[in-house]
């Protein structure tokens, strides 16, 4: 069946493409116009639209252990959001995995990175993740609290070992990427040590945090997995966490490195309240760092739930949850902590944050090094998106917001002076081309001809939140799923995997540490496809040879 | 091939799931109750449930709301039954049922020593009012220092050690100050400690208060809390409710959006009272049947040997998870979801696949869930 997109403004930043043109798709492809002009089966009129690939969201916590006990944690907020949709905690949010799908596709999201599975819950993730509709998705494999890591380097074990180890666990969990959550932190919390920075040294096994996260960034890189490894520095969410950021983006080295939610790090001690944006310096240094990526993790306002596989830092928050309750999870390795909280906009700290955000999107020049991220639902719930993006693209509604938030806190922030208003083009790459770059997924993120046809289209009008929050037409795999925001079409994508090469060996060796350690074979953390339920559940990812 | 009845009179599989969809088109009100199943028995029954408007339980969803009632209350601390093998240098046991929560509990939890990485420490063990019947010796190497000996007495017990944990005076209890005190002095010096119980044997305030005492033990020293689980799934039955609905069992979809109460849409309640006029029973793990005497159609999905008062409506006899096909279910000895490949595969057929006949019938011809 041939589809032909006619005559919208199609916005392709991998092919430097933003002219008014068609998009034709056949068999789940997009492919070149037919030669001789010849006639779709399908013609959709998208004149005055805007057309671009599917958005792809790298960091959003939507399925999990971790995810599933904040559901269970806070029923009120999803009980009063199912009465009154409106305006009540998590309103739109969608709390179920089949809302989460419908709500992302909705909005033209056809790809979203789980960035927090601990290995001995992948199962449990992809069982999430298989019941979210529409959206192709992957997990990330969180390393660098576990004892078998910090074994190895503790032991001056080769970089061979430690590759192997690392690729056992992408291969065992099936993700995508590796992520570092507080590297050694919550080994060190286990051991009663309540802080923890990136030149500590985790209880015995004598290892610091900087040598587990170059140890990991060199594995990632040297197995060739194509997402940098991905970090949740030290120290997130405290005032002068900019220093530790900066170190972080320092030890890259000039290899790729992946920097999580940069908002939570960009803060300094300046000030009457000690509290203040540093985001201008962390800009400069991300600028000036060119193997280095980062995420925002934009806070928005209004209550929300934190969840978190730093469970040394949400132990420490734990006081300010709102309301009053909360998980501390000690895990396997990492673990999980889920704190609700309430970003309110008469609050001088959270309206600082909220800045601090929009700094780094408006202060870092580069649109693909930069990406779109709210750290959902820590930041604020993945649905306060286009509001976002209108921020972003209108320096009028900027200043709209500033003019309600405490004189004091934009005080202490460079954003009202910013008059930076982002293009559509710079959001497409930052929404579509980059994150497909930067995960290796060569046939998305964009429009060229053999690219999978994950397609948004957009009506073209100034109210950029309108825009962005009802998508006019979506297609996912060539087929369309949603009309004007609502999901027209029930379908089941994919979840992306790498299998680096490696020795074998380290099956042997493995198994005979979970006999030791556990008295368990490895068997419990494996993610059979039979288990999955779905047609096709997998996609594997070449990794860079 | 599998073994099938209508009111009682042998029947084939295709027969029985099309006089169970037609009992369920003709209800108002079914309940999907039991719920001992896999991972994949509970999507498809949840998504069933949905569809029909139905509400969902689980046979030991008292148990499993003893601790989630805690935990969306007042929070908790955790860990898992692996963490706390090896780094759990003081285990605080406490109450009755514990190894018959989980019978692997003396081999996987009271090894002597933890891992190097936590220290080898020579590991501790209490027990606070162990039941009658409990065996206080756990493993070679591993005997447990009893302190009480009536889990009847948790409440206040709990009270006094974690006033005294505070270092606030306490009244009298039945046990003696200098015990209480000393208990105290000991899970003071942990330096991991696990409190492990069973919420099939203690109610959600006593349960609350312990975790209160794990919560006041972190200001100075590391100390988490592991909850046995109870049994037929009940764990893996939550998470998979929590991920598809957003809600804990117990909820009911007649307003098609999920409705959560726990006394509401408790199946029992809604047997006796009258307002569910069906139920779909579901026991794959054991042939368990309910509780309730009142005659209501019934739509029983049950391992073999499923003994009835009176003959059920339908009754279809489904496989095993984990023995008669490969399942996904909670794993008591590491806390998780984990694969149960069929030990003896047959061609019984699972809850899932039951099901899923079920709801092609309604459908006719449409996707099945």
């Amino acid at each position: 069946m041939l589809t032909c997109l006619a005559g919208g403004r199609v916005v392709d930043p991998a092919h430097d493409r933003d002219r008014i043109g068609d998009v034709w798709i056949r068999d789940g492809r997009v492919v070149e116009a037919p030669q001789g002009g010849g006639s779709a089966d399908a013609r959709h009129d998208v004149s005055g639209k805007i057309v671009m690939a599917g958005g792809i969201d790298i960091h959003s916590h939507i399925a999990g252990a971790n995810v599933n006990t904040a559901r269970l944690l806070l029923p009120e907020y999803h009980r009063a959001a199912l009465a009154r949709p409106e305006a009540t905690p998590l309103a739109s949010a969608g709390w179920s995995t089949f809302a989460t799908g419908c709500l992302y596709a909705g909005m033209g999201f056809t790809t979203v990175v789980e960035p927090a599975v601990a290995p001995h819950h992948a199962l449990h993730a992809h069982l999430e993740l298989a019941d979210v509709p529409i959206i192709d998705k992957a997990i990330l494999a969180v390393l660098g609290n576990d004892d078998v890591l910090l074994g190895l380097i503790h032991a001056r074990e080769s970089a061979s070992a430690v590759r192997d180890y690392v690729a056992w666990a992408l291969e065992t969990s099936r993700a995508l990427g590796v992520k570092v959550v507080n590297a050694g932190g919550a080994a060190a919390f286990k051991s009663n040590l309540r802080e923890f920075s990136l030149d500590d040294v985790v209880p015995y096994y004598g290892v610091s945090s900087r040598q587990i996260v170059k140890t990991l960034q060199h594995a990632v890189h040297d197995l060739g997995v194509p997402h940098p490894l991905h970090v949740h520095c030290n120290n997130l969410g405290i005032a002068g966490s900019a220093d530790t950021a900066l170190a972080t983006i320092a030890a890259a080295e000039g290899l790729p490195l992946h920097l999580a939610h940069l908002q939570f790090y960009g803060y300094g001690k300046d000030g009457a309240r000690g509290f203040s944006s540093h985001a201008a310096r962390l800009a400069e240094a991300v600028n000036g760092a060119s193997s280095v990526t980062i995420d925002v993790g934009q806070v928005m306002f209004g209550p929300t739930v934190t969840i978190s596989s730093d469970v040394l830092r949400q132990f420490n928050a734990r006081d300010r949850a709102q309301p009053r309750k909360w998980v501390i999870f000690d895990g396997d390795s990492n673990g999980g902590g889920i704190v609700p909280y309430d970003y309110r906009v008469d609050d001088f700290y959270n309206a600082v944050q909220w800045a601090v955000g929009l700094e780094l999107f408006l202060l870092i020049d580069d649109p693909w090094r930069v990406f779109f991220t709210t750290d959902h639902p820590n930041g604020a719930p993945f649905t306060a998106y286009p509001e976002i993006f209108a921020l972003l693209m209108d320096r009028g509604v900027r200043d709209e917001w500033i003019a309600r938030l405490p004189a004091e806190a934009m005080a202490v922030t460079t954003l009202p002076s910013i008059s930076r208003e982002y293009s559509v083009t710079e959001i497409a790459t930052m929404t579509r081309a980059a994150p497909a770059r930067l995960l290796g997924l060569a046939d998305r993120g964009h429009l060229g001809p053999g690219a999978v046809a994950d397609i948004a289209v957009y009506d073209d009008v100034t109210d950029r939140a309108a825009m962005f929050r009802n998508a006019a037409l979506v297609f996912k795999d060539g087929e369309l799923v949603v009309r004007d925001g609502k999901v027209t079409r029930r379908r089941w994508g994919r979840a992306f995997a790498v299998r680096p090469e490696h020795d074998r060996a380290i099956d042997r060796r493995m198994r005979d540490y979970y006999d030791g350690r556990y008295g368990l074979s490895p068997e419990f953390m494996t993610v059979p496809d039979s288990a999955i339920g779905r047609p096709d559940p997998f996609e594997l990812v070449p990794c860079i040879t | 091939m599998g073994h099938a009845w209508i009111d009682g009179k042998p029947a084939t599989i295709d027969a029985a799931t099309t006089e169970a969809a037609k009992v369920l088109a003709a209800s108002r009100f079914p309940v999907v109750a039991g719920l001992g199943t896999d991972i994949a028995g509970a999507r498809a029954a949840i998504a069933l449930a949905q569809r029909l408007g139905a509400a969902v339980d689980h046979m030991n969803a008292d148990a499993v709301f003893n601790d989630l009632d805690v935990l969306r209350e007042a929070g908790m601390m955790v860990t898992t039954p692996t963490e706390a093998r090896a780094r759990g240098d003081t285990l605080l046991l406490v109450g009755t049922g514990l190894v018959s929560a989980w019978p692997e509990l003396p081999q996987r939890l009271c090894t002597s020593r933890t891992a190097p990485d936590a220290g080898g420490a020579v590991r501790r063990i209490f027990w606070l009012c162990p039941g009658a019947g409990d065996e206080r010796v756990l493993g070679a190497d591993a005997e447990a220092t009893a302190i009480g000996h009536d889990p009847g007495d948790l409440p206040v017990v709990l009270a006094a050690l974690r006033t005294r944990i505070a270092g606030r005076p306490v009244g009298r209890t039945p046990l003696p100050a200098t015990s209480i005190d000393a208990l105290a002095a000991d899970l003071q010096t942990a330096r991991f400690g696990v409190a492990v119980w069973s919420a099939a044997e203690l109610d959600a305030l006593t349960i609350e208060m312990l975790c209160g005492m794990v919560k006041d033990l972190n200001a100075r020293t590391r100390f988490t809390g592991l909850p046995l689980a109870a049994g037929d799934n009940a764990a893996g039955i939550l998470q998979a409710c929590g991920w598809l609905t957003g809600f804990p069992m117990r909820t009911a979809f007649g307003r098609s959006r999920p409705d959560h109460d726990p006394w509401r849409f408790d199946a029992r309640r809604l047997v006796a009272s009258g307002e569910a006029d069906c139920v779909v029973w579901i026991s794959a793990y054991r042939a368990a049947t309910p509780e309730w005497t009142r005659d209501i159609p019934m739509i029983a999905l049950t391992a073999p040997g499923a003994r009835w008062r009176r003959p059920v409506r339908v009754q279809i006899e489904v496989g095993r998870p984990g023995v008669d096909h490969d399942a996904v279910e909670y794993l008591a000895a590491t806390g998780a979801l984990a694969p149960a490949m069929a030990a003896k595969p047959s061609e019984a057929a699972s809850v899932a696949r039951v099901i899923s006949g079920i709801a092609a019938v309604l459908s006719a011809g449409a996707q099945p869930c």
